[in-house]
This record gives structure tokens, sequence and C-alpha cells, in this order.
């Protein structure tokens, strides 16, 4: 017979109120677990897309930030254009590694899906952008090699859309041209998935946009001062220089405000959590008075009474927060699509990352939490006298 | 043969407002070894008060006790309740009227209880054997709430016994009791003190349990009443 096996078998007599204790710990445990593993998804996959984007600097049209970095993660058209002579200007400069300009352009597209929807054709420079990207794959097929030829690369899920294949023609919507599709990409997990890339010129010619981009891929090297070299391109007349840092900033103190809102809530969930720990606990001690008396005189020391209370505790405690974060680990992907409607920006990819140690973490952090709101409850059981619990029951 | 308690002149007073009340007033006794001593008297008498000093469960306001020759308590040396815990887990087994089992633990686990706190040297190796003894050994597995009143109590007999006291103190164990279940508590009471030598202390309003012992002391307004 050990103090664990008398601590459980306790528990097991009030059995719905320590299920309700375990479920509250849980329920702070599935909430912190899931908090920490956004926190940590979040901005793994904010850097992700844009370490996918293939350039650290984004040269467009002056106009809303937010509307440029929307640009740059998601796609769009871009308020205004630029002139295309800017890349040469722009590649003169010694942190410069590579230049590759873009012209993005989107038209409804009335055949698609049910109700039409937009298409978006990305025109590329077949020299420069491949390497920009060097790290998509192709499912089938590769890139287009002629600057003017009607050829294009379909992203995965925009290949899927359309049904096509390499080899098949691709209408351009309302421009009475046709494509030929001569790659497909493999699934990447951002914006790429679902644009169409065309050679730039054939974008500009069939869209009209001669000499015309809506932005410029900057690669510079590493050692590159970033901030130097972004306030150079503020010389340039009417652009917006967008570097990923600031991108990523710019997102992040957006998701802060998020955050701390959750964070709250989350330890509000933690501390109801040890309310409720304390409360079952101490029920439990005031129940079992003239009982823990009677251990007192069987030979339990005070210490040997509190560490029984206290285990009762560490079972609660351990229980609760190893269904806690099994709960956060299984419904990651469900956390993920509630998160994903609530906030203003997602990036691409897992949102909530919950690995095996972030949930020790958590089910060590929930545990620690309870075992402190246990103190109290274990140091009253533990002052508890033979002869008080005798008089009481005498009464 | 040799006393296993000896108090002096034993006073408890308790403080009611500001008032004193003498529960004992000046009680002196003897106890053998293996001595089968009920303690009788009125509500109110002190009857309990002394059993809980004689059990080192209370200190006493004044007045010595000896255990096996030993000084317990003598003036101006009160104990704490960790110095009476390491008496009591060595010499004293207790049953109280409720029998306080747990209950989700089975008999067994219910009489092996005071193991998880304390193993005594000479402690008992076969549990069954003394379950045997206080005719429990059928009912070993069951839980408390499988059985009567009797067992129950039987069962807390068993677990005062499990670590072999001395002493065994009964305050009350018939109280919650039928007139049969109490006849087995008394049965199972002598087995155990003529049986296993175990020096019994007993309180007890029924005179039929008290008459099982070897001697009755009567108690009246804190002091004893002579025979």
């Amino acid at each position: 017979m050990t103090i664990y096996r008398i601590a459980y078998k306790n528990l097991l007599r009030k059995k719905t109120r320590s299920l309700l204790t375990v479920l509250g710990i849980a329920l702070s445990a599935w909430v912190l677990a899931s908090l920490l593993g956004f926190n940590r998804g979040y901005e793994w996959a904010l850097n992700r897309d844009i370490d996918n984007m293939g350039f650290q600097v984004l040269l467009t049209a002056k106009g809303c930030p937010y509307e440029a970095a929307t640009l740059m993660l998601k796609g769009g058209t871009g308020l205004r254009y630029l002139k295309e002579d800017m890349v040469r200007g722009v590649a003169k400069n010694p942190e410069v590694t590579s230049v590759t300009a873009m012209l993005m352009q989107a038209v409804f597209d009335p055949d698609k899906g049910e109700s039409g929807g937009m298409s978006a054709y990305l025109g590329v420079d077949p020299a420069t952008f491949p390497q920009a990207k060097g790290f998509l794959e192709f499912k089938k097929g590769g890139w287009f090699k002629a600057p003017e030829a009607y050829e294009a690369v379909m992203g995965y899920e925009a290949a899927e859309l359309e049904q096509r294949e390499v080899g098949d023609p691709l209408l351009i919507a309302g421009k009475n041209a046709e494509a030929k599709v001569v790659g497909i990409l493999k699934r990447t997990g951002t914006q790429d998935d679902g644009t169409i890339f065309l050679p730039l010129r054939t974008v500009q010619k069939v869209f009209e946009r001669k000499g015309q981009i809506t932005g410029l891929g900057i690669k510079v090297s590493k050692d590159a001062n970033i901030d130097k070299f972004t306030e150079r391109l503020y010389d340039l007349p009417d652009v917006q220089v967008v570097s990923m840092a600031q991108v990523k900033n710019t997102i992040m103190s957006l998701l802060s405000s998020a955050k701390v809102m959750v964070f709250s809530i989350a330890i509000i969930a933690i501390l109801i959590a040890m309310v409720g720990v304390v409360n079952t606990i101490l029920m439990s001690v005031f129940e079992r008075f003239q009982e823990l008396g009677i251990l007192k005189s069987m030979g339990a020391m005070p210490k040997d009474v509190f560490m029984l209370v206290w285990t009762e505790t560490l079972i609660l405690c351990l229980s609760g927060s190893a269904l806690g974060v099994c709960l956060a680990l299984g419904l990651a992907r469900v956390t993920e699509l509630l998160v994903r409607r609530l906030l203003p920006y997602a990036p691409n990819g897992s949102l909530v990352q919950v690995d095996w140690a972030l949930a020790a973490s958590t089910v060590a952090a929930v545990t620690a939490a309870g075992l402190l709101s246990g103190l109290y409850p274990a140091w009253r059981a533990a002052r508890v006298r033979p002869l008080d619990a005798i008089r009481s029951e005498a009464q | 043969m040799s006393n296993i308690l000896e108090a002096r002149d034993i006073r408890k007073v308790f403080r009611r407002g500001s008032e004193d009340i003498a529960a004992l007033d000046g009680v002196s006794l003897d106890i053998e070894k293996g001595e089968f001593v009920s303690f009788v008297g009125p509500s109110g008498s002190g009857k309990t008060t002394l059993v809980n000093i004689l059990g080192c469960l209370d200190n006493p306001t004044s007045g010595t006790l000896k255990l096996s020759g030993t000084s317990i308590f003598a003036p101006g040396k009160a104990l704490s309740e960790a110095e009476l815990t390491r008496i009591r887990r060595r010499t004293f087994g207790y049953v109280f009227q409720n029998f306080h089992l747990i209950p989700t633990l089975t008999v067994y686990e219910n009489v092996i209880l005071p193991f998880a706190f304390f193993r005594k040297e000479g402690s008992l190796g076969d549990v069954d054997a003394l379950l045997g003894d206080l005719g429990l050994d059928k009912r070993r597995d069951h839980l408390p709430g499988q059985l009567s009143g009797g067992e129950m109590q039987r069962v807390a007999v068993a677990r005062a016994l499990v670590n072999v006291p001395e002493i065994l103190l009964a305050d009350e164990p018939t109280g919650n009791l039928d007139s049969k279940r109490a006849d087995e508590i008394r049965d199972a009471l002598k087995k155990m003190n003529r049986g296993k030598g175990v020096t019994i202390i007993l309180v007890t309003h029924n005179p039929e349990l008290a008459r099982a012992g070897h001697r009755v002391v009567e108690l009246r307004d804190g002091a004893i009443r002579p025979a």
C-alpha cells in the first residue's frame, strides 16, 4: 500500500467532482498548449512565407504599405505601376545580387467555378524569376524559356481548379488570348499554388501594359545592410519599399493585440483551473477531517498527510494537463481553422504547431500551477490533530 | 505483572469563556501489561478525556504519565504533536465509534493502510491470519460498503492491530452497533487480549461490554469512583 494508491483511491470517492476538476485543468492546458503552439507556428509560417518570396526587398509604386504587404504575400494587382527601366538603376546598387520584375494582373473569369472568380496572372522574367524562386519544384514540365512565349506555368491549385495538364491550352480570361501550359508546380503551401505564371512580356502585351510592372523583387547579398539600402531606394521617385523585416514587423504588430487577448484568456483559464483545484481538494480535506485525524492516530506524520493530499492534487493536475495536451495535439487543425477565421492575416502552412516538447512544457507548467494551488489544502490537512477529529466525532 | 501505564494526579482543565472546567481532577491509575480495563461513567464524567491522555492523544494540564516505566508527561513537559505521534505509532492502536474506513479500498487494503505511513519492526507479516482471527477472511476483497456495521468495526480493529500495538484503545467501539454486532466486537477484543496479550483500554456505556474486561473503572465528575 503506497501513498499514491491511497491518493488515487481517494479521488475515486467523488468521481464526478474529480472528473470535472480534471476537465477544468484539461481545458486550461488545451488553451495554453494551443496558444503556445500558435505563437510558434504563426511566426514560423510567416517566416516561411517571406522566405518563399525568393527576395528580401520589394519595390512597388507608392501606396499603402499594408496593400504592398498584401501584394507580397497574397498577390494582387497593386495600386499603380512602375516603369520597367527602373530595373537597371536598381541593379547597379552594390548590395543587389539580382532583380526580377513582375507584373500582376487579376481579371474576373465568369467561367471559373460555379459563379465565376478572379484569375491571377503573374508576368515574370524567365531569365531571373526562376533563379530567385529556385526552391520551386515542378510536378510536371518546367519554366518557359522565351521572353514573349504564350506559355504558362500553373501553380498546383490553379492547375487543379482549371483542370489543366502540361500541353493543354489555357485561355486568358477576357483577353481572347491563349497560352500553352508548359509546367505545373508541386504544392508549396504558399500563394504560388493559386498563381498562373506567364512571361513578363506576354502579360504586358496581352494586358496592354508595355514597359510597366507592378513590382520589383530584389535579392541582396547576405552581408548587406538592408536598412541603408532601402533608405537609398526611397530616393527613387514615387516608390514604396517594403523589406521582409518590415512586412514581418507590420503583421506581428497587427497580431500582437490579438495575442495579448488570447494570453489573457489562457491566464484566466489557468486561474479558474487553479481555483477549481483548491476548491476540490479543500472540500475533500474538510469532508475527511475525522479520517485524516484517524490517519494521524495510525502513525501518519504531518508530512505524510501533506504528501497524501498533495499527491491527490498531482494526480488531478497530471491527468488534466495530459488530457489537455492530447486535445491540443489532436485538435490542432480545428484550432487552426478557428484562428484563421479570427485573424486579419494568416500565413500559409500550419499555424498551430504543438509538438511533444511543447506538450511536455505545458504539462509541466499546468502541473506546477496546480501543485502551487494544492499547497494550502495540503497544509490544512497536515495540521489536523487526531484529538480534534475525535472531539468532532464526539460532537 | 508489570505496569504498562502509570498515571499520577492527572488533571485536565478546559477553559470555557472566563471559566475553568476541570474535566479530570487528580486521577491516579495503574494499568498492567496485558490487562483489559473498561472505563464507564455518565457522559461528561471525564472518561474519554482520561483515555485520550492515557493514549497520548492529549497532554494533561498537570500530573505525570509513565509508559512502560518511561516518563511521557511530567510537569512543564508538554509534548509536540510530532513527538506524540512518534510515541503513539509505536505503542498504540485506536478504535473509535465511527469506523473511518476508506470506502474505495478493500478490507485488506484498509487493514494495511497504516503501513503506508509507518511499519513497526515485528509488525504483522501475515495480515490474512489477523483477518481470519477476526472472522474477516471471507471479506478480504470486499469494499466497506459491502460489509455490516460489525464487520466494518472489526476491520477497524484489525487496522488498529496490524502494527502490533502494545495497547489497544477503544473509545465507544460499539456505539453505532446493535447488540448482536456489539457482541461480535466484544468477542474480538477478548480474543485479542487473551490470545495475543494486547492491553486493552475500553471506554463504553455498554455494561455488558464493560464486564468483558478484567477490571471496570467508573468515573464521575472527573475522578475515579471507589469500587
